[in-house]
C-alpha cells in the first residue's frame, strides 16, 4: 500500500492525537531549558535521534556515528495555539549550516528535520529551534563522531 | 683614489657616538699606558698581545696546535695577571686618588728638598753614622724591597739623621725617599751578585748596588767605616766628593737639571705619542669593525606591544615576531645578542577594534653600528577590545568511536554554563564553549569524568567562580538490535 506525503502527514497528526507524544517534564540529552517565546506554544519534546520510526524518534542520543548516514531533529509541541512556522537551524560548532522551515498546525504537532552526514561533519553540533519572529525556543546539542 | 672615493662616503656616516666611542676607549687604554708604564705588568700585557697577533698569524698559516696553544694561554691570561701582579694592581689603585687615576698625567712631581738631603748625608758623614737613601725612579720597587716599615714623614735633615741615628730601631736598611717625603724606612735591598765590586764595598753598598742593578732607581750609601759617600744608579757607582756633587746627582735624579728638563720635555712627547698611539689604535680597531665586509644576517625578533590604554586588552595579532634582516660588519653581526635587539610598537594612538602598523626603522632597537636592512613582514594587525564578561553553554566535544551496540543517550555538565572573560568583539562571535577532545573509545558503561575546557582564542579566560574543568556525568545503554523484517 503506498502513501501519497499528504496522507502520511495525515495519519502522524492522528497519531499525535491519539497520545503518542505525551508531555515530558525533561528533554533527554544535552540540552538548554526552553525559552518560550510565545506563552501558548507548549515545547513536548525535542530530541536528536538516528530515524523517525512510527512517527516517532528511534535510538535517540547526544553522539551519532558518521556510519548512519543521516541524523534527525525531532520536534514536538503540544498546545500550537494557531497555525505557525517554525526553524530548525543546524550549526557545525558555531558555523550555521541549514536552516529548515517547518509549519506546526493546532492543536498539537510534531515534525522534524534532517540532515545528511558526511567526512568534514565530524565534531559538536547543535540545532536551534526559533519561531518565525526568531525567537529562540530551545537548543538542542550533540556530536558526530567516527 | 678609488680607496678614499669609498671612505669619504663612509665618514659623512659617522656619528657622534662613534667619535665619543672611540675617544673614551682611547682614552682608557691611554689611561692603562700611563698607569702602568714601567711596570711588569705593561710588559706582560704587550706580551700577550703579541702572542694575539701570533695566534692570528699561526691560525692563517694553518698551525692548528700552536694556534690552540696561543688560545689558551691568552684565555688564562686575564687570571695570571691578575693573580701573579697583584700588588703591582693594588699599588696602582691604592696609592693614588681617584682623580690620579682618572687624569693625573702630567702632575708636577713634588720636588725632593736635595740641599736638605744633602746636608743630613754629609752630616752622617761626618759622624760616621750609616745610610742608605733610595731615590726611585720610574720602576716599581715594590716586589724588591723587604720589611720596611711605612713612615711617610716630610723629607728633613732632622728627619734622616733621627731615622739613620745607631741604636735607633730604623736605622738598619734603607729610606725610601719619594718627591718629599720619606715614603718607608728599614727596608731591606737585594744584595748585588756582582764578583768585580770593590773589596771595600760591604753589605750596605752591595745593597745599593742591587737595587740599582735591577731598576733605575738611584741609591745614595754613606760608609760607617769611612764616612765616604757613594751615588749609585743603573749599576754603576759615583763616589760623591762633595754636598755640591750630591746635590747635582739628585737634581739630575729627579729632573731638575737642565738635562732633565729636556728628558721631561721627551717623557712629555712619549706620553703625547701614547695617547695619538691609542686614538689610532681604537680608531683602527673601530674602522675595522665598521668598515668590514658587509656581512647580513636574519633574525626572528619578538614583537613588544607599549602604552596600551589599560582599559583595553590585546585580543590578537597577526604576528607575534618579524624577521629582521641586519646589516653590519662580520664582527660586530657576530657580537649581537637577542636581548639587544627592540621591536616595539606604539599602542597608545590604537582604537577599539583592529590596527594596522608598519614596521620602520623607528620601531626598532639595535646595538650601535648594526643597520636594518629588511622587515618581514612589515605590517602587523592587532586588535584590541574592553573585556567583558558572558555566559555560555558548555558542550562536550565527543571524538572517536563508541564501542559496537552501545549508544550515549545523555551527557549531563556541570556546570551546564561557564563565565567567559574576553574582548566583547570576540565574545559576540561566540555562542558555546567546548570541552577538550573526550574520547569515546574507553566508554563501557555509564560514568562519569573531569575534562578541561577547550578556550579559543587563548585570550579568553575563564572567570571565577567558573572553573577549568567540567565534570561529564554520561549513560549509555545498549543499542536495541535490528528490527527483523519477517
Amino acid at each position: 500500500m503506498r502513501h501519497t506525503a499528504k496522507q502520511t502527514r495525515n495519519i502522524f497528526i492522528c497519531l499525535l492525537l491519539l497520545g503518542l507524544g505525551r508531555p515530558e517534564a525533561a528533554v533527554p540529552g544535552q540540552n538548554d531549558g526552553p525559552a518560550a517565546a510565545e506563552k501558548t506554544l507548549g515545547i513536548e519534546k525535542i530530541v536528536m535521534c538516528e530515524d523517525i520510526k512510527d512517527y516517532a524518534p528511534a535510538n535517540a542520543a547526544v553522539v551519532f556515528s558518521l556510519a548512519i548516514g543521516k541524523v534527525y531533529c525531532y520536534s514536538a509541541f503540544n498546545p500550537v495555539p494557531r497555525k505557525m512556522t517554525i526553524y530548525h537551524s543546524w550549526y557545525r560548532r558555531d558555523r550555521l549550516i541549514t536552516s529548515r522551515r517547518l509549519t506546526l498546525e493546532p492543536p498539537q504537532w510534531a515534525t522534524f528535520s534532517t540532515i545528511q552526514l558526511r567526512e568534514p561533519d565530524k565534531g559538536p553540533w547543535r540545532v536551534e529551534i526559533r519561531d518565525a519572529d526568531n525567537n529562540l525556543l530551545h537548543v538542542t546539542r550533540f556530536s558526530i563522531t567516527d | 683614489m678609488n680607496g678614499f672615493g669609498g671612505l669619504i662616503p663612509f665618514l659623512s656616516h659617522v656619528r657622534w657616538q662613534d667619535l665619543v666611542d672611540v675617544l673614551l676607549v682611547s682614552y682608557l687604554l691611554f689611561r692603562f699606558y700611563v698607569l702602568f708604564r714601567g711596570t711588569y705588568v705593561f710588559r706582560v700585557i704587550a706580551g700577550i698581545g703579541f702572542l694575539w697577533v701570533f695566534q692570528h698569524i699561526a691560525g692563517y698559516l694553518g698551525l692548528i696546535v700552536t694556534t690552540w696553544a696561543m688560545r689558551g694561554i691568552i684565555a688564562f691570561a686575564a687570571i695570571i695577571i691578575i693573580i701573579v701582579f697583584r700588588n703591582e694592581i693594588r699599588n696602582v689603585l691604592q696609592a693614588r686618588d681617584i682623580g690620579a687615576i682618572l687624569w693625573g698625567v702630567s702632575r708636577k712631581p713634588i720636588e725632593t728638598p736635595a740641599e736638605g738631603i744633602t746636608a743630613a748625608v754629609y752630616e752622617m758623614a761626618q759622624k760616621r753614622i750609616g745610610a742608605l737613601l733610595v731615590f726611585p725612579g720610574k720602576d716599581d720597587l715594590e716586589e724588591l724591597l723587604q720589611g720596611g716599615i711605612p713612615w711617610r714623614g716630610v723629607v728633613t735633615k732632622e728627619m734622616l739623621l733621627s731615622i739613620f741615628w745607631p741604636d735607633n730601631p730604623t736605622h738598619d736598611g734603607a729610606a725610601v725617599v719619594q718627591g718629599n717625603r720619606i715614603m718607608e724606612v728599614g727596608a731591606i735591598l737585594p744584595l748585588s751578585r756582582r764578583s768585580d765590586l770593590p773589596t771595600n764595598y760591604g753589605t750596605r753598598h752591595r745593597a745599593a748596588m742591587g737595587l740599582c742593578e735591577k731598576t733605575d732607581a738611584l741609591v745614595v750609601a754613606v760608609s760607617e767605616e769611612s764616612g765616604r759617600v757613594t751615588a749609585m744608579k743603573n749599576g754603576g757607582a759615583l763616589e760623591i766628593k762633595d754636598n755640591l756633587a750630591l746635590v747635582q746627582v739628585l737634581q739630575h735624579h729627579t729632573g731638575r737639571t737642565p738635562a732633565d728638563l729636556n728628558a721631561r720635555k721627551m717623557e712629555n712627547l712619549k706620553l703625547g705619542a701614547a695617547a695619538l698611539a691609542s686614538i689610532m689604535l681604537v680608531a683602527a680597531v673601530w674602522f675595522s669593525f665598521s668598515r668590514g665586509l658587509e656581512t647580513l644576517v636574519t633574525i626572528e625578533v619578538p614583537i613588544e606591544y607599549m602604552n596600551r590604554d589599560p582599559g583595553m586588552e590585546l585580543m590578537d595579532t597577526s604576528l607575534n615576531s618579524v624577521d629582521l634582516s641586519l646589516g653590519g660588519s662580520g664582527a660586530l653581526i657576530k657580537a649581537i645578542r637577542p636581548e639587544q635587539i627592540k621591536l616595539r610598537i606604539d599602542l597608545s594612538k590604537a582604537v577599539i577594534g583592529t590596527n594596522a602598523f608598519t614596521i620602520t626603522q623607528d620601531n626598532v632597537t639595535l646595538p650601535p653600528g648594526v643597520a636594518l636592512r629588511r622587515v618581514d613582514p612589515q605590517e602587523v594587525t592587532v586588535t584590541l577590545d574592553i573585556p567583558v564578561k558572558r555566559e555560555f553553554p558548555v558542550q562536550v566535544d565527543w571524538i572517536g568511536k563508541l564501542p559496537e551496540q552501545l549508544v550515549l543517550t545523555e551527557a549531563r555538565i556541570d556546570p551546564p554554563r561557564v563565565t567567559i572573560i574576553g574582548g566583547s568583539r570576540i565574545l559576540e562571535q561566540i555562542s558555546t564553549i567546548y570541552t577538550e577532545k573526550v574520547p569515546l573509545d574507553n566508554i563501557k558503561e555509564s560514568g562519569t569524568m573531569l575534562v578541561n575546557l577547550a578556550l579559543s582564542p587563548a585570550s579568553l579566560k575563564i572567570s571565577s567562580p567558573s572553573k577549568e574543568k567540567v565534570g561529564i556525568t554520561y549513560s549509555v545503554v545498549k543499542h536495541p538490535p535490528p528490527a527483523v523484517v519477517p
